[in-house]
């Protein structure tokens, strides 16, 4: 077993913005190991950079500093051996669901009975079968976000980046995407890294919740769940790591608070 | 079984509404003009005014194709003169406001220099180059001009729109998929831009027969649906110049068709509908 394996290396992350004059460090030393068919989730206060980070590791946002490489390679760039998946969902709204996870295998050139084959695979993984001919605005949340794991994974990517991936469904497709999640990735043995601001969420999926502090943003703890899956969201074992994540959380959350209060009187100053 | 007979049903009614209604707006709008004609023309006002009867257009109407006019034409020349000038004006616009809007809508320094230069002439109606034109471009190519003109800054605009409203998003899920820059053109702003495009030739192409029916008045040589209904007034032939009208609005009607057509065809063809 390959298990051990790191597939997704952070180390010294920096990453500052530029807005008008101000610098603002949104990442300091983030550093962060993510081994081979890993789940891990990313949490933390809105603004911490946990976007940020997966957005470097994506290839879609630059670094100031640091490195980061995907199953050994040093990243420069977006590329698709990094499957991202975006809250807002991202489909090609002139696409059919088919064709929008075609998209990356027109892009390598496939003939387009390999590329149907492969789309009926993963149409099959993520429960589409009927929709295959639909355009995205007549799917649902939940569905649409079905078609966009379906496309990240077509590529069959090292990794699958996911950025709040449920942060726009309701709570009961919520609910039923992350069992959904935990399916597909058990059947695709995916290292993923996922991002979300819910503690509730992170504690059902994640092998390690990795906590980060307010900006600027880098690992403040992290905490392996141990629980076996199926989760229980009920169960006092569930509860007590979900109120351990909380209390670590809670500190930072109060930086947050008081950083955006201290903002507000300077710019009542100005 | 039973469901597609019901559904058959329910598209025969529908239509048969549409048509029932249609009928009636037109059959409406010809008894007033009936009516209107009747009481002009029963009174005298003094001066030479007379509205032709729906009747007497039609027959007008049908006359102009098989009888020559005084200048030798047939209906069907003055109408493939007019189309000629339209699709030479509307194709030069569209060859080149298509990879200007692309450019200006992509690059700030493309915009940036192209945008002086549209602002100097997108305030200035095509009309007001009628004269000009005519002298120096000629009957051809003078009104040629002016339907570029008129059709060449609703599709640059509405290009440079649709590549600006391209969602960052979409872009952003493309380079993940491993799109290039070339593949982001083709695959994302491309279709992305088409809507905006076919909105941009729409509207363009019904100014363009504003433009070109003008010129053609003005012109005054070279035949032109325009240029008919100018010299039907001259010799006071109120049907005929009612005829050359119906010949417009009928190939105004035809040209948003085939538009719309085109437009259908191509979302089809990119998989959009």
């Amino acid at each position: 077993m390959d298990g051990d394996e790191v597939n997704i290396r952070m180390e010294n992350l920096l990453k500052v913005f530029k807005e008008d004059t101000r610098e603002i460090v949104a990442l300091k030393g983030f550093s962060l190991d993510v081994v081979d068919g890993e789940l891990v989730c990313l949490l933390g206060p809105s603004g911490c950079g946990k976007t940020t980070v997966l957005r470097i590791a994506a290839g879609l946002e630059t670094k100031s500093g640091g490195h980061v490489s995907v199953s050994g390679e040093e990243v420069s760039g977006a590329g698709p051996n990094r499957g991202v998946v975006f809250q807002e969902f991202a489909l090609f709204p002139w696409r059919t669901v088919r064709k929008n996870i075609e998209f990356g295998l027109e892009i390598k050139k496939m003939s387009a009975d390999e590329r149907e084959a492969i789309s009926s695979k993963y149409i099959d993984l993520v429960n589409l079968e009927g929709f295959e001919n639909v355009h995205p605005q007549k799917l649902s949340g939940g569905m649409k976000q079905r078609v966009g794991i379906a496309r990240a994974l077509a590529n069959d990517p090292a990794v699958l980046l996911m950025d709040e991936p449920f942060g726009a469904l309701d709570a009961q497709t919520r609910n039923l995407m992350q069992k959904e999640l935990l399916r597909i990735w058990s059947a695709t043995k995916k290292t993923v890294l996922f991002v979300t601001h819910s503690v509730d969420e992170a504690v059902f999926l994640a092998d390690r919740i990795v906590v980060m502090t307010a900006r600027p943003g880098m690992v403040k703890k992290i905490i392996s769940v141990a629980l076996p899956r199926p989760r229980e969201r009920t169960s006092a074992d569930f509860i007590t790591i979900r109120s351990e994540v909380l209390q670590v959380l809670e500190a930072e959350f109060k930086k947050t608070m008081m950083r955006e209060m201290s903002d507000g009187g300077v710019e009542h100053k100005a | 079984m039973k469901s597609i007979v019901r559904l058959a049903r329910g598209v025969m009614s529908r239509n048969w509404r549409r048509v029932l209604l249609g009928g009636l707006s037109i059959a409406v709008f010809i008894g007033a003009w009936q009516a209107y004609s009747w009481y002009l023309n029963a009174n005298d006002y003094g001066y030479a005014a007379y509205i032709p009867y729906p009747g007497e257009v039609a027959e007008a109407f049908l006359d102009s194709f098989v009888t020559t006019d005084a200048t030798g034409l047939l209906m069907m020349d003055h109408i493939f003169a007019s189309l000629k000038r339209i699709f030479l004006g509307f194709t030069l616009a569209f060859v080149i406001a298509l990879p200007a809007g692309l450019l200006m809508g992509s690059y700030q320094t493309s915009e940036g220099l192209g945008m002086p230069i549209v602002e100097i002439f997108r305030p200035i109606p095509p009309l007001a180059w009628i004269p000009i034109f005519l002298v120096v471009l000629g009957h051809l190519w003078g009104p040629v001009a002016i339907v570029f003109f008129g059709i060449f800054f609703p599709i640059l605009f509405n290009v440079m729109l649709g590549v600006k409203r391209v969602d960052p998003i979409l872009i952003d899920a493309a380079k993940t998929l491993g799109a290039g820059r070339q593949h982001i053109f083709f695959k994302v702003v491309l279709p992305f831009t088409t809507p905006y495009l076919m909105t941009g030739i729409k509207v363009g192409l019904g100014i363009g027969w504003m433009c070109i029916v003008a010129a053609e008045m003005v012109g005054q040589y070279g035949g032109g649906v325009g240029y008919y209904i100018w010299a039907m007034n001259e010799f006071s032939l109120y049907d005929y110049v009612f005829a050359g009208i119906a010949v417009i609005a009928i190939l105004g009607i035809l040209t948003t068709g085939v538009a719309g057509q085109i437009e259908r065809r191509l979302y089809i063809w990119m998989g959009m509908k």
